[in-house]
């Protein structure tokens, strides 16, 4: 019981900061996509390198569970590219989407089913698929420390390397004035909850 | 870091919410393992399939590995829709829109087409997940955190055909109007 109130509380708190930096608006994610703000990419490349570096705090004082994923050359990269062409095309991703869902927006919703039906389709080929595309060019849960010998090293490499892409976003994206996306604009659709607190 | 003096920026600066937000990763790494939210939707169609076709469900390896909606994964991805929903009516300032304005200039005000797309984009979004075994959360940051290989390496083709297909679909327009 305690683990689900954990994962609920965990969920909230997650769900409020990904709405407020903005990665629940497809318009944001488009214009992130475009090169045309560096906001969202910096904000998740920062996000892992801190967060590496406190995973590595809390296994210092013996917690913390983790479970790598293991790399399958093919599946893992075909993967990503019908991820790529999905998250390109509408602006979000599986966990955007359930926050989006809760904020109101439609388009989020229709995504959720789509996404329920993905998950369905792929549970039922999961047998046929995963020994075809995923087995043959599994190399196992591999990581940065199996690379470099030493896990505080790895990290250090994460930590920094993923430091300099924050300032490499930085300087490729966002040539162009900053995003500026307030109620009120032409475009400005509104669902009928939305013009509730308009009224307000 | 240019400020227009048109409108204030309605979101949070990308650093302080970025600290907050990798407070929170470590937060569940110490109280649950991995954060991941693509497991949530297969939890949410174990809960459904149990119910209409409990047989089905014993039968498939994929639901299987994954526990159904009595569990931290779907009390997240919950959680993630009653946060949506929490920051969404505290905030004046950040837009609920139905559609974004970029796609409503490239494909018009069709709603029946938005909607179509994003079911699109979401299944595939989905299906992807599920054969890499996890998404931008479960796999590339969660992943990356831990030092995998997955992780990285799924990111990195994550962002660049993202970033193909939003040049694709919405290029053209970006270069010849300025899209705010």
């Amino acid at each position: 019981m305690t683990t689900i109130w954990l994962g609920l509380f965990s969920g909230i708190a997650f769900g409020f900061v990904i709405q407020r930096i903005g990665a629940t608006d497809a318009h944001r994610m488009a214009r992130s996509h475009l090169m045309l703000d560096a906001d969202i990419p910096r904000f998740m490349v920062l996000t892992v390198a801190l967060s590496a570096v406190g995973l590595l705090g809390l296994q210092a004082v013996g917690m913390g569970r983790t479970l790598p994923l293991p790399t399958s050359i093919v599946a893992t990269g075909l993967a990503a590219v019908i991820f790529g062409i999905g998250w390109g095309l509408t602006g979000y991703c599986p966990g955007t989407t359930w926050a989006a869902v809760g904020e109101g927006r439609m388009d989020a919703i229709f995504a959720l089913l789509g996404g329920l039906a993905g998950t369905a389709l792929f549970a039922q080929l999961h047998e046929t698929l995963i020994p075809v595309l995923y087995d043959p060019t599994n190399v196992g849960q591999i990581t940065l420390t199996d690379l470099f010998g030493n896990h505080a090293a790895a990290v250090a490499v994460l930590a920094i390397g993923f430091g300099l892409c924050t300032w490499g976003i930085g300087k490729l994206w966002g040539s162009r004035e900053r995003i500026v996306a307030v109620e009120g604009g032409p475009d400005t659709e509104t669902s009928p909850g939305n013009a509730e607190k308009k009224a307000e | 870091m240019e400020h227009t003096n048109r409108e204030p920026i309605p979101y949070w600066n990308w650093i302080p919410a970025a600290f907050a937000l990798a407070g929170i990763i470590v937060f569940i790494f110490a109280t649950y393992g991995p954060p991941a939210s693509s497991s949530g939707f297969v939890s949410t169609l174990k809960g459904f399939f149990e119910w209409v076709a409990p047989d089905y469900v014993a039968a498939k390896v994929h639901y299987q590995a994954i526990p159904g909606p009595g569990a931290w994964l779907f009390a997240f991805v919950l959680g993630m829709a009653i946060g949506g929903f929490v920051a969404g009516r505290t905030s004046k300032k950040i837009p609920v829109r139905d559609m974004p304005p970029i796609w409503k200039r490239r494909f018009g005000d069709s709603r029946a087409k938005r909607y179509t797309a994003t079911f699109f984009g979401g299944f595939l979004i989905l299906f992807g997940s599920r054969l890499a075994g996890g998404c931008t959360l479960g796999l590339f940051i969660s992943g990356s955190t831990q030092l995998a290989i997955s992780g990285l390496y799924f990111g990195v083709v994550i962002f660049a055909v993202a970033m193909l297909t939003a040049r694709l679909t919405f290029g053209k327009i970006a270069e010849k109007e300025d899209i705010q």
